[in-house]
């Protein structure tokens, strides 16, 4: 089950996961993720990981900031 | 857009960027072109300068700061490249300038050369499929409070790193071109940053009463 292609894998996880890998290896990971239950696991964590940073880190700025931001560009300006 | 330059009283800012955001011709002045382009990112450089600066009150001031230089530098910024990693790239100098020397931290300036140990992190060891499954399970049942937490115990050289590849999307390039340093450098404290913080989410896990097996053998118990 876990022959060939989990080293690779393994070792270009995280490159994988963001899109920095080259084609060819963006193919062959995901085929040998596709076949491969410990390798598309520790994938998933990798996912959960990048989704869950994403979502918790999702900020609103005040109000007051993006008033005080556009007066103060109005000051330079003039 | 004769109309547009007119509306100056506080009261019509929000119908001014409104009309900014929907006006398809090109803006008649550099400040019109900096609010249509740059200000759409507010939101999310205040949410990497809240990061960085861990309360709200440095983060406002960050940011402020970071659009009046990239105003005041915006006849550099090259169109039809990243604007976004280039205002990160203004609020990061700015950040280290006026915040990082303020700040003592033992870290800085040997994070990357310190040893994993010494971090307090190991390789982890192999582990049963079903540990891990139950480990991707644990994470996604965790409040957001803990995984800020979590990324906000982490040196900050590996916090941003993830930041900046985790939420932002940015290319490793780009990052490196923030952080001034080598891709190299930055797939590292990405690797090291990201493996330190499902370590720690996995632990805030077991306080919460998440089960997740021990994961690592050289992980101290106690």
């Amino acid at each position: 089950m876990t022959d060939c292609g989990c080293e690779k894998a393994k070792a270009e996880l995280e490159e994988y996961l963001h899109r920095e890998v080259s084609d060819a290896d963006f193919l062959d990971i995901s085929e040998h993720l596709a076949g491969c239950d410990d390798c598309s696991t520790e994938h998933l964590i990798g996912l959960k990981l990048t989704e869950k940073v994403r979502t918790a880190c999702q900020e609103k700025a005040p109000e007051e900031l993006r008033a005080s931001v556009l007066s103060r560009l109005g000051e330079l300006q003039s | 857009m004769s109309a547009l330059a007119t509306l100056a009283v506080p009261d019509d800012l929000r119908d001014l960027e409104l009309a900014l955001m929907t006006d398809t011709t090109p803006p008649a002045n550099p400040r019109d072109l900096f609010e249509e382009q740059a200000l759409p990112y507010m939101d999310q450089l205040y949410a990497a300068a809240m990061r960085l600066t861990r309360n709200p009150a440095d983060a406002a001031d960050l940011v402020q700061e970071t659009f009046v230089k990239a105003f005041q530098a915006f006849g550099q910024f090259q169109q039809g490249t990243n604007l976004k990693a280039w205002l990160y790239r203004i609020q990061t100098n700015t950040f280290i300038n006026n915040y990082r020397k303020n700040q003592r931290n033992p870290y800085q300036g040997t994070i990357d050369d310190l040893e994993d140990w010494q971090l307090g992190g190991a390789e982890s060891v192999t582990q049963s499929t079903s540990t891990r499954s139950a480990e991707a399970e644990a994470i996604d049942h965790l409040p957001d409070s803990d995984v800020k937490d979590a990324l906000q115990a982490i040196p900050e050289d590996f916090r941003m790193a993830v930041y900046f590849a985790d939420v932002e999307g940015l290319s490793y390039q780009e990052i490196a071109d923030i952080m001034k340093t080598p891709v190299g450098t930055v797939m590292s404290r990405l690797h090291r940053g990201r493996r330190m913080l499902r370590e720690s989410l996995a632990d805030y896990a077991r306080e919460r009463g998440i089960v997740v097996p021990e994961q690592s053998l050289t992980r101290s118990t106690k």
